[in-house]
């Protein structure tokens, strides 16, 4: 009797839980919506002021939508704002620096997370610590030697090669931490079947970990992306200059003209955001599996 | 026997073959680590010891430049304090907003796909843009913040002319450009097993119970990763001061690293940048400790140790 | 962080950087680059050190006063005058400001019921970027320096004065927006947003935004900046030199002459208005200012004439950093400590005592 009664009132409390789980989803639905709004706001508002005349912008009380949609402010601001120059120079940094960095730490990452050999302990420990000493405490030392020593003062240099050394301790960490999880029966069945270290990587581990390489391609992307400070260090002349310099040149220009500067701003928003579109399948799934594993 | 040995023989020499070519995969790494992480470490805690005005050869000065410092500089102090202010703001408000919204996100809702790009999209954007059109949006006479102040009877506020607001506000963009700790939160709260949310619920247990009992102790690790990966982040903030405030008013946006920045490549103050880089280092290396002395306590790993 | 072997003949360099390098020695002589017959750049655009020219201004750069003509018919204000002699004092320039101050209700800071928080159309923004603000402290008789430039003056009242003036217009006086001083676009944001009715900046925007603004309607005229004490305004330009280290002295003078002549920047920088002509012969050959000015670019000629021209050189002393070393660090300094003044939290007297050794400091190049 005793145990039929629990049943059934288990039963009934899990529908409950379900009515109310549907009532929850709904109210979620709305708080999320209206965040997403919110979070929207910002870059709505920098676009529709790139589309209005300075006029307009500094009028009180702002509006919501511009009178006219001047798409011909893009046009103004591409005479002075140079994006493709811009856009390709970054180009030149962004694609050897992400190609060199993902390959190395892949390597790195691999020999950490399979290969045995004296010293690993100690290495890894280093290449651990590495990442709480964050490149800008460096930078000096780094400048001197890239400026003076190997006069490259002014050229991509000095932003592209420090990723060839396994894209950042972060890369190698977290191409190690995703081949951990991969079976290592697999490589072991390979090796009794003759293959090298090399083979394994490339025919076993490489397929496994596509992921985790994209994320670190778009956490390198990212990072380059946003380091104004070293790019402001070592670029001194427009012809090199990058998105990100080319903006903050633009808006610290005589002629502030605010309307231009938000096209200047939305433009430079634009690659970003067309990368992670393409990548983002990826991107979200790798972290999703990597932000488990430590 | 003698096949015992030959295949001892070969498991060594296998062994030889594979720790070189973990050297030789390790290769960038080292040159990484000892050229770009070390070597440069060693170098600037030595360069601040000198006087050095990059035209003529560096002198020799002990530890003046750290008195000087500590001492006379009408930078410094200030500096590390809103360095710290802004990385506790930055961090405890990503924090708390990324786990609330992934917690959201967690639920079965329609269209889960689209808002995790919403709220991912700021962190793509490049930063020394993101803090240029929000200074749009903080105008202290023409902004929206203003606007939508006024429409609701509050004064409006100087968000990045005043000096009270300005760590406040730039904290703001830092929180909304924490997309990524939403992604890294989102996989973790996937992986909280759902027996344990069951049997807390049919305890009796209220969803706040239930976040405080199963949700946060599960999650811990991951919290913990955030925490270290925002406070590193945030600690080494420069794009604002460096794109948009130049520091001030007053000091109130000298972020360390861009005082660095301004001593080393303005002034040209080279040993005395470097004594502030290493000092930004120590700094950073209390921090982390601490919070790694700390998790012993708090983080739950599940299976014991991993 | 150059290297000697690094440096080429000539080069443009940054205004506030000179003195530091010939204070190294490394700037040439430039005192003979114009011969006893050549029209020269006006005095004011040399920079010196030691008694020697080491570079002149490529263009010249005053500060003075712009205003929206429209804004004063309305008040039925008289236009502030553009003739140095008749100039306004600093009273007259508040006087004038409060008429022009107007809040939703359309009353003015002279009204008892007006409303400070809902202020529509301010009278006046007076610039107050770091290194502009000399010009005030000048003109109340003080100064950032001595006038030979080998000691600190900003810690005299006079000086400490002229800055809490300009604060109390936002601060006290309530008829200008506030400003921080932290970005370039005081014009803009000002008389082209068209909520300020007068504004004080260099001459270049004449050419950088005023012209385009003028195409859409803004209605503006030039005048002289009120003064305090003194008459008086600051000029600057960005300067050419020559490095010691050349092997070809008279080429790189030579180069650096013909590169500044005003007829290689006429069509873009010149007639715009973004830069004043640097020869002391378009100020004094009326010849010469017509070509100049007789532009559509500019204001009306005669009111062009006599800021552009007889204001400049007459009334314009150089800005600091044309005789003054480590005036990139003070002003940094200057800036950062100021910061509080202007939203009302210290005064200028308390960020200046309170600071005034570190200022001693940036100036001695302790930095």
């Amino acid at each position: 009797m005793s145990s039929i009664n629990l049943s059934g009132s288990r039963s009934a409390s899990l529908k409950g839980i379900k009515a109310r789980a549907k009532i929850g989803n709904a109210l979620t639905l709305i708080i999320v919506s209206a965040m997403a709004a919110i979070v929207l706001l910002p870059i709505w508002w920098i676009f529709r002021s790139s589309l209005m005349t300075n006029n307009e912008l500094y009028a009180w009380p702002p509006s919501f939508f511009p009178s006219r949609w001047l798409f011909s402010n893009y046009a103004e601001t591409l005479e002075t704002f140079k994006f493709w120059l811009y856009f390709s120079n970054t180009m030149k940094i962004i694609v050897p620096a992400v190609t060199g960095g993902t390959i190395t730490a892949t390597i790195c990452g691999y020999a950490f997370a399979r290969l045995r050999f004296k010293g690993k302990k100690v290495l890894f420990a280093l290449c651990v610590g590495s990442m709480l000493l964050p490149p800008m405490v460096t930078l000096i030392p780094q400048y001197i030697v890239w400026t003076r020593f190997l006069g490259l003062a002014d050229t991509y240099w000095p932003l592209i090669v420090p990723y060839f050394t396994g894209g950042g301790a972060f890369s190698i960490f977290l191409i190690r931490q995703f081949i951990s999880t991969i079976p290592r029966e697999l490589d072991e069945a390979a090796t009794i079947d003759g293959a090298g270290p090399m083979r394994i990587l490339g025919s076993i581990i490489i397929p496994a970990i596509k992921a985790a390489m994209i994320v670190v391609a778009l956490l390198i992307f990212i990072t380059l992306w946003n380091d104004l400070l070293q790019q402001t260090v070592y670029i001194n002349t427009e012809p090199k200059f990058t998105i990100v310099i080319g903006l903050s040149m633009f808006r610290g220009g005589l002629k502030a003209d605010w309307a231009k500067i938000m096209c200047a701003t939305c433009l430079s928003f634009l690659p970003g955001v067309i990368f992670y579109m393409i990548g983002q399948k990826y991107f979200v799934e790798g972290i999703v599996m990597t932000g488990m594993k430590n | 026997m003698m096949k015992q040995r030959q295949k001892e023989h070969k498991l060594s020499t296998a062994a030889k073959r594979e720790a070189r070519t973990a050297y030789l995969c390790l290769t960038p790494a080292l040159c990484g680590l000892t050229f770009i992480t070390y070597l440069p470490l060693l170098a600037v805690l030595v360069l601040s010891f000198f006087r050095w005005k990059g035209l003529t050869a560096p002198t020799f000065n002990g530890f003046d430049n750290y008195i000087r410092l500590f001492t006379t500089d009408p930078y410094f102090k200030d500096s590390v304090k809103v360095t710290i202010y802004f990385s506790i703001l930055a961090v405890a408000g990503s924090m708390i907003y990324s786990l609330v919204v992934a917690m959201l996100l967690n639920r079965k809702i329609p269209a889960r796909g689209f808002f995790r790009v919403v709220f991912y999209m700021p962190y793509i954007l490049p930063a020394a843009a993101v803090y240029i059109g929000w200074s749009w949006l903080y105008e202290a006479n023409f902004g929206l913040f203003n606007y939508i102040l006024k429409s609701i009877g509050i004064n409006s506020i100087m968000f990045l002319n005043d000096s009270d607001y300005i760590v406040p506000s730039l904290a703001l963009i830092a929180v909304w450009l924490s997309g990524n700790l939403i992604v890294i939160f989102l996989a973790g709260l996937q992986n909280v097993p759902r027996i344990y949310h069951e049997a807390a619920e049919i305890d009796g247990a209220n969803s706040f119970q239930r976040f405080i009992h199963v949700t946060l102790p599960s999650m811990s690790p991951i919290i913990f990763y955030n925490l270290i990966m925002s406070l590193i982040t945030n600690m080494q903030i420069v794009v604002p001061a460096l794109a948009l405030t130049s520091g001030g008013p007053g000091n109130s946006s000298m972020f360390m690293t861009y005082l660095m920045y301004r001593y080393a490549f303005r002034s040209n103050q080279i040993g005395y940048a470097c004594a502030i880089s290493f000092v930004f280092f120590f700094l950073i290396a209390i921090f982390t400790l601490i919070l790694f002395a700390t998790s012993r306590g708090w983080i739950f790993y599940e299976g014991g140790d991993d | 962080m150059a290297t000697a072997k690094e440096l080429p003949d000539t080069a443009i360099m940054s205004e506030a950087g000179v003195i530091q390098w010939a204070e190294q020695g490394m700037l040439y002589d430039i005192s003979e680059m114009y011969g006893p017959e050549d029209p020269k750049p006006l005095d004011s655009l040399a920079f010196k050190y030691a008694d020697k020219t080491v570079a002149y201004s490529a263009a010249n750069e005053i500060l003075l006063m712009y205003y929206n003509k429209d804004m004063f018919d309305a008040a039925g204000v008289a236009y502030p005058p553009a003739v140095a002699e008749e100039a306004w004092t600093w009273d007259e320039f508040v006087e004038a400001s409060k008429k022009l101050t107007l809040d939703k209700n359309g009353k003015t800071p002279n009204d008892a019921d007006f409303d400070k928080n809902n202020i529509t159309q301010y009278g006046c923004m007076v610039e107050n970027l770091t290194w502009q603000l000399e010009v005030w402290a000048l003109s109340n008789g003080g100064g950032f320096y001595s006038e030979d430039g080998s000691s600190l003056a900003i810690g005299e009242a006079s000086s400490i004065e002229a800055i809490q003036r300009v604060a109390d217009l936002y601060l006290k006086d309530n008829v200008a927006p506030l400003s921080s001083g932290l970005t370039d676009d005081g014009v803009q944001r000002s008389l082209i947003a068209g909520t300020t009715a007068m504004t004080t900046n260099g001459a270049w925007n004449i050419g950088t935004s005023l012209a385009s603004a003028r195409e859409e309607g803004l209605n503006y005229g030039v005048a002289v900046l009120p003064y305090m004490e003194e008459k008086v305004t600051i000029c600057t330009g960005g300067p050419n030199v020559v490095f010691n280290q050349t092997e070809h002295p008279e080429e790189a003078m030579e180069w650096l002459k013909w590169y500044a002549r005003e007829e290689n920047n006429w069509e873009n920088l010149i007639s715009t208005g973004i830069w004043m002509p640097t020869l002391d012969s378009y100020y004094t050959d009326e010849e010469m200012t017509k070509k100049w000015l007789e532009n559509p670019n500019f204001p009306e000629y005669e009111e062009a004439k006599s800021v552009l021209v007889d204001y400049a050189k007459d009334y314009t002393q150089s800005t600091a950093w044309y005789y003054v070393n480590n005036t990139n660090d003070f002003n940094e300094l200057l800036g950062s400590v100021l910061g509080d003044v202007w939203t009302g939290k210290i005064t200028v007297e308390q960020a200046i005592t309170d600071n005034l050794p570190a200022l001693e400091d940036a100036f001695a190049g302790n930095f």
